[in-house]
């Protein structure tokens, strides 16, 4: 294992609270929501492994080897692509997609008929993963609306509005409040979550 | 379709002069490769693509004359595989652009791009020798451009998704596959972020001229004027590109870049996207003359 205090890029001598806030600006940046629907997820999975084990590793040699806090955010990895209560040909889509087979996930979407809530969310998470980011939000967007209380779809649709939760030092971004004389008038029009987002 | 990806001026003095030597460096690699004649493509652009290509540590610096500081001097990278490879890329990708204008524009307002390609073409038969695959592709993503907008093609993803492709074609080379992954993440969204934004500026000019625009079929805008819903959602797609390469950027140490890069994803793209939302980015025949003078 890596040296855990490079991994957190913190010295040797730095105070608990030191260690505490890098590992959660670590944590927040390689966050499973950051990274939903990311072609690049697995690497960040990765990342958030080793930040995790290097906390943990250096709260036990703090505590004497004894106590372990366990590091929140081992979870919430899991992108449910596997899941769902659908038909066989959906089935296959969300192993295709989980698989990273894109073409194969589209292909079998561009055959199927029906296209109801399920087929309009598959489409965007096909979207997503490809970069076609405008038609990835319209097809949730139709999902949603054809499925207003399915969370899967909502969660879908709230992570792309919502915007990117990380931004080194934590203030808002985007495009419409880039220069700082309009970063207040932005956050009257956001659909804010956590202070973080900014457009829309 | 150059000319928008530029470091924010606030960037600390010692950082700007880092980009400078990197600069200065594809500058010399394009005239060591190709001739005096192709260093006038050197763009902001391209020096981007030159850094994210860059390994951790500048290596070493030197420090010469040129014909642009002939007096005191400047200091750049020493030549490197990297330089190399963009200075190679660079040339594809602006012979393809000037071709792109010669098509584009009518017989009269061609001749600056016809003049531009002419030169170019040489370095150009060298440079797509050396980099066949990147070649092949350019051209591949270029044909099918010119086909969607033969067909006037309302889906600006699927438009600004042959740009992206094809700068996505420059991490082609790049071995190491983590490495590759991550800039192929960048480089697409980047294409895609490049392309959009370009539409976006000339928006009016398309109005005008009836050239094909993705951006105004996609929101029916008319005359090249925003409505307030279309700038937010189009504003919304901007940042998801630009939080997808910055998601990317996060998973690769890009070492003495890190600063550099770190601005200007996470504050210059967005200064950038936001003018010319505004009206307010110089855009049309004045990019480089902007970028000039800021250099």
């Amino acid at each position: 294992m890596n040296d855990p205090y490079q991994v957190l890029g913190i010295s040797e001598s730095a105070t608990d609270d030191e260690v505490k806030r890098a590992y959660r600006e670590l944590a927040r940046k390689y966050h499973p929501d950051n990274y939903h629907d990311n072609p690049l997820a697995d690497l960040a999975q990765e990342k958030m492994k080793e930040i995790n084990a290097a906390y943990e590793e250096i709260n036990k040699r703090r505590s004497g080897g004894g106590r372990t806090t366990g590091a929140s955010y081992a979870g919430g990895w899991q992108q449910s692509y596997g899941s769902g209560g659908s038909s066989s040909v959906f089935q296959q889509v969300r192993a295709a997609i989980q698989m990273g087979d894109i073409a194969r996930a589209e292909a079998l979407l561009n055959n199927t008929g029906d296209h109801n809530a399920e087929w309009n969310f598959l489409k965007g998470a096909v979207c997503y993963r490809r970069g076609w980011m405008d038609e990835a939000m319209r097809y949730y967007q139709t999902a949603c609306q054809m499925e207003p209380n399915n969370p899967e779809y909502q969660r879908a649709l709230n992570l792309m509005r919502n915007g990117s939760p990380y931004r080194p030092g934590g203030e808002p971004f985007g495009t419409l409040c880039a220069g700082n004389p309009c970063l207040t008038l932005c956050c009257a029009y956001t659909l804010c979550n956590g202070g973080y987002c900014c457009f829309i | 379709m150059f000319g928008y990806v530029r470091p924010p001026q606030d960037l600390p003095e010692e950082e700007l002069k880092r980009f400078g030597r990197a600069y200065c460096g594809l500058c010399h690699a394009l005239g060591e490769r190709y001739g005096t004649a192709a260093r006038f493509i050197l763009n902001y652009d391209f020096t981007f693509l030159a850094i994210l290509l860059s390994e951790k540590e500048e290596g070493s610096i030197h420090h010469g004359r040129c014909a642009a500081h002939p007096v005191h001097g400047r200091e750049r990278l020493e030549s490197s595989p990297a330089l190399a490879l963009a200075a190679d890329e660079s040339v594809i990708l602006a012979y393809w652009q000037a071709r792109d204008g010669v098509e584009d524009h009518d017989r009269f307002h061609g001749l600056k791009y016809r003049g531009a390609s002419a030169v170019l073409e040489r370095a150009y038969r060298k440079a797509a020798k050396a980099r066949p695959e990147f070649d092949v592709s350019t051209r591949c993503q270029l044909n099918r451009l010119a086909e969607l907008e033969r067909e006037n093609c309302p889906s600006m993803d699927r438009a600004a998704d042959t740009f992206a492709v094809l700068l996505q074609g420059a991490a082609q080379a790049v071995n190491e596959p983590v490495r590759r992954r991550v800039l192929e993440q960048i480089f697409y969204h980047l294409g895609r972020w490049v392309y959009l934004v370009d539409a976006a500026d000339d928006l009016k000019k398309d109005a005008a001229s009836g050239n094909y625009n993705p951006v105004a079929l996609r929101y029916g805008l008319t005359d090249g004027v925003w409505t307030e819903e279309a700038r937010q959602s189009f504003a919304a797609t901007l940042d998801h590109s630009i939080h997808m390469m910055a998601t990317a950027f996060e998973l690769w140490d890009f070492g003495v870049w890190t600063p550099v890069l770190e601005t200007t994803l996470y504050t210059g793209l967005f200064r950038v996207g936001k003018a010319v939302l505004d009206g307010t980015f110089r855009g049309g025949g004045n990019k480089r003359e902007t970028q000039e003078k800021n250099t």
